[in-house]
Order: structure tokens, then C-alpha cells, then sequence
């Protein structure tokens, strides 16, 4: 049961979304990532990918703009 | 989307997926967060304003002016994005937005087949077809720079206008290059219109298959891309 | 209660619309667009005047180049951005972008981070602008409106802009990740 914390402040898509891709493979089930991202658009895109690949996934508004994509590694 | 969970701030004991408190940054002392709101009131009375005065001295500059902000608006609600529709199938394998594109062009043909069939019918000029423009060589380099381009700027040209208003700096500096690329192309543009373009051909579809051949050709290509567009998304997931 | 944890707030403000509400809203505002102003929504090509415009502010002439030799592009340029409605239009989509974070209380300066991101801020941005102005428009004009206004090119112009996001995007996580 690791958590892992990914910086995606100041990167545009779809950085977030790939970096949270390849992060995600190297973690193990149970594990925890957190995106952590202000760009508005990956706030909606990789949370959506995530639920689609069958992860357990929150949103956390943090500040104005600034967002945690909480995900919960399924399979 | 509209399942999404918006996790109560007080209560951290909610949460379905368990996190350490210590890395949770609700548990660290963050920011009180403030209220955009009134700051977004005050940006909507200037529209307003502006959209005033701009009547005052030309109505269509008016309506220009709010069509725009109507434009960014629905882009950035919908964080609508003609350059994932074009990436995202290959970079991340998601097809939403790509679904989501060419439901924009079913709609918006009906629409425009509408206004120039009209006017077509009626034996008036056809509106728009300063856009029917010609396919030649220059069309080919020039929408493959384009595609390059809007990947790794982050944004087409509506969507670095919409990003540099969601204060993206990175994007204020693609803009001005975006402007002088533009320069540039259009310094150049009259060797390619002598070279390439004159080579080429514009196309109005009706003008080939008949007004309603052309409908049906065109909604029966948008339908088969969409469902390709699924089946590749189910695909990738699989 | 707060307005932010008001329902309807957060419905009509806040929340992020699926993708298929803004396809739908997009595209009554491009026939509204047609309809009154006889000419589809184009982006890129204001663009190209906002650089004659600045060239000329440190004194460059445009005159003698051909895509600016027509009557009408002399015209425009003659008038000034502020009688240009096509720029008002840009200036909108800045605006109403500006005003939509506002609202749903989201905006926030994104710096640049690296120099990586000035690399490809620049490079992208010259690639697109001089793409747009030989492949007559952008995703908007060219592409968007091309294919509704029922044009070959609208077409065309889609199989190679996706083929040049692929090779963009191999290049993105080669180079600028």
C-alpha cells in the first residue's frame, strides 16, 4: 500500500494524463496516485479515463483552479 | 461525468479510497480558499459594457463581440478541444472528444445546408463559400504543420485564445508565435498560391454528388468515423 | 448557505458540461454565425492581421505582399483592429474563457514551468500560424467550418492534421515531457 504524489502543476494536456498513464502501470493494486493539476481540462480528462479503466477515482478542489485526482490503482 | 464525486472539505473520514493523513491536503494547513465570484461579476459588467458601447457604434461589431464570448464560453465549460479530439485516440486511446467534434460537424452541416440551400433556392448568392476553399499540395503541408503544431503548443488557435484567458502564460507566448508564424505565412503565401495552389481544385460537395447525395454522403462518413472512433476506444481499453 | 455549495450554482457555474452539451451549443452558434454575418467562425486568419497589424507598428509595410494586396485586405487593415469584428470575435473567446473560470471560481496563473514549455510554446505556435495561412484556416476555419460548409478540402484537411497529431505527439513525450 504505497501513495504516490504527482506534480502536473503548470503542465498542459495531455502531460497529465500521459504522466498519470505510465505512473499508474508502475504502482501495484491498492496502491494510491495523486495527480495533482491545475489545468481545467485534465481535471475532466483523467479522472475520465481512470473511471473507464475500472479505478476508484475522486476530485478534490484544493484552491481556485488547483485540483487532486485522487486514484485508487483496481487492477 | 455527472457521477462525479465532489468530497465533502470538513469531513476526510468520507472518503471511499483511504489516504494517510498526512499526505491528505486537507489535513495540512492550505489556503483559505476565496471566492472568484464577485471578481467574475464585475468581468461580466465589462463585457456587458463593452457589448454596449460597441453597438453604439456598429451593431455587427456587437454581435461579433458576443459570439466570441459565447464561443469561449461554451469551449471552456465543455473544456471543448479540437486538439485531443485529433490526439487522443492514438496518444491516450480516449474517444469522447473525438465523438463529441464530429457530433459538432453533423449538427452544424444540417445547419449550414439549410442557409445555403435556401439561398441557392431562392437564386441568391450562397453564403459562406469563401470557406470552400482549394485542395492542393498546400493543404496537405499545411494542416500536417498545423497538427504538429497544436500537440505540442497544448491548443489549437480557439484553444490557445481559451487557455490564455484561463491564465495560462505558456500559451500568451504560443499565441505571439502563433501571430508570427501567421506573418510568415502570409509573407510566403503568394509563392504558394503561384506554385501549389492554383494547382488545385475547390470542391463543393453538392456541386458533385447533388444537394441531397452530398447530405447523406456526408452524415453517412461523420456516423461510420463515430462508430469507428467507439469500437477503437473499446478496443484500446479492452 | 454559501453560493458555491448552492445547486444550481454549481450546475449552471461550476461544473464542467459533457463534451456532447458544448458540440451541440458550438454548433448553433456557427449557424447563428452563417446566418447573420454570411461567413462560418474562423480564428486563424484574424491572426495573420494582428501580425500585419504589428508589423506595422514597427514599420513594416505589408503592401506589396499578395495575400494582403486585395482591396478588402487593405480595407481591413486600413480601418484598424478596433472596427474588426473578426478580432472582436478572438478577443470574445479570450473574454468569455476569462469569464467562465471566474465564475465557477477556478482561475488560477499558470506560469511556465520549463524550458522545455518555451520550446514549445514558440515552435508550435510558428508551425501553426504558418500552417494556417497555406492550409487556409485552422481547426476552425479549415476544418470545422470547411467540412460544414460541405467544402473537399474540410476533408483533406482532417486525414493530415491527424496524422501530423501523431507524429506531434510522438515528438511531445520524446522531447517536451
Amino acid at each position: 500500500m504505497k501513495e504516490v504524489e504527482l506534480d502536473c502543476y503548470g503542465e498542459a494536456c495531455p502531460v497529465p494524463l500521459v504522466k498519470a498513464q505510465n505512473k499508474l502501470k508502475e504502482l501495484e493494486v491498492g496502491d494510491v496516485l495523486i495527480v495533482q493539476l491545475d489545468h481545467s481540462c485534465a481535471m475532466k480528462n483523467v479522472p475520465e479515463w481512470a473511471r473507464k479503466e475500472g479505478h476508484n477515482v475522486e476530485v478534490e478542489e484544493i484552491d481556485d483552479g488547483e485540483w487532486e485526482v485522487v486514484i485508487e490503482k483496481m487492477k | 461525468m455527472s457521477d462525479e464525486k465532489k468530497p465533502d472539505q470538513q469531513s476526510t473520514g468520507q472518503s471511499s479510497i483511504r489516504r494517510s493523513t498526512s499526505s491528505r491536503s486537507s489535513g495540512r494547513s492550505r489556503k483559505k480558499k476565496k471566492n472568484q465570484l464577485p471578481i467574475g461579476i464585475a468581468v461580466l459588467a465589462v463585457v456587458v459594457l463593452i457589448a454596449i458601447l460597441l453597438g453604439m457604434k456598429n451593431e455587427l461589431l456587437a454581435f461579433f463581440w458576443i459570439t466570441g464570448i459565447a464561443f469561449g464560453y461554451i469551449l471552456q465549460r465543455a473544456r471543448f478541444c479540437f486538439t485531443a479530439a485529433m490526439r487522443d485516440p492514438m496518444l491516450t486511446g480516449g474517444t469522447s472528444l473525438t465523438k463529441a467534434v464530429l457530433i459538432a460537424f453533423a449538427f452544424t452541416s444540417i445547419g449550414f445546408i439549410a442557409i445555403k440551400y435556401g439561398a441557392f433556392a431562392r437564386g441568391l448568392p450562397i453564403p459562406g463559400q469563401g470557406y470552400v476553399v482549394p485542395v492542393s499540395f498546400a493543404t496537405v503541408v499545411g494542416s500536417f504543420m498545423f497538427g504538429i503544431g497544436m500537440v505540442i503548443a497544448g491548443g489549437c488557435a480557439s484553444g490557445t485564445l481559451m487557455r490564455v484567458g484561463e491564465g495560462f502564460l505558456m500559451q500568451v507566448l504560443s499565441l505571439f508565435f502563433f501571430v508570427i508564424g501567421s506573418l510568415w505565412g502570409a509573407h510566403d503565401f503568394g509563392w504558394w498560391k503561384l506554385h501549389v495552389i492554383m494547382k488545385g481544385k475547390a470542391i463543393f460537395l453538392p456541386d458533385l454528388f447533388g444537394w441531397i447525395g452530398a447530405v447523406i454522403i456526408q452524415l453517412l462518413v461523420i456516423v461510420l468515423l463515430w462508430i469507428a472512433a467507439d469500437k477503437w476506444e473499446k478496443h484500446k481499453n479492452a | 448557505m454559501a453560493i458555491k455549495d448552492n445547486e444550481y450554482y454549481k450546475k449552471f457555474l461550476k461544473e464542467a458540461w459533457p463534451y456532447v452539451t458544448g458540440a451541440v451549443l458550438l454548433s448553433l452558434f456557427q449557424i447563428v454565425t452563417l446566418a447573420v454575418t454570411g461567413s462560418p467562425w474562423g480564428v486563424s486568419g484574424i491572426l495573420a492581421n494582428w501580425g500585419a497589424w504589428l508589423y506595422q507598428a514597427v514599420g513594416g509595410s505589408v503592401d506589396k505582399w499578395y495575400y494582403f494586396a486585395s482591396e478588402g485586405a487593405q480595407r481591413t487593415l486600413e480601418n484598424g483592429i478596433l472596427n474588426h469584428g473578426g478580432s472582436m470575435r478572438n478577443f470574445g473567446i479570450i473574454f468569455g474563457a476569462l469569464l467562465a473560470t471566474l465564475l465557477a471560481s477556478g482561475f488560477k496563473i499558470k506560469k511556465i514551468k520549463s524550458w522545455k514549455q518555451v520550446v514549445a510554446a514558440i515552435l508550435g505556435g510558428l508551425l501553426m500560424g504558418y500552417g494556417a495561412r497555406i492550409g487556409f484556416g485552422c481547426n476552425i476555419g479549415a476544418l470545422f467550418s470547411g467540412i460544414a460548409s460541405f467544402s473537399l478540402s474540410g476533408w483533406v484537411y482532417a486525414v493530415f492534421l491527424f496524422i501530423g497529431a501523431m507524429v506531434g505527439s510522438k515528438l511531445l513525450v520524446k522531447f517536451f515531457m
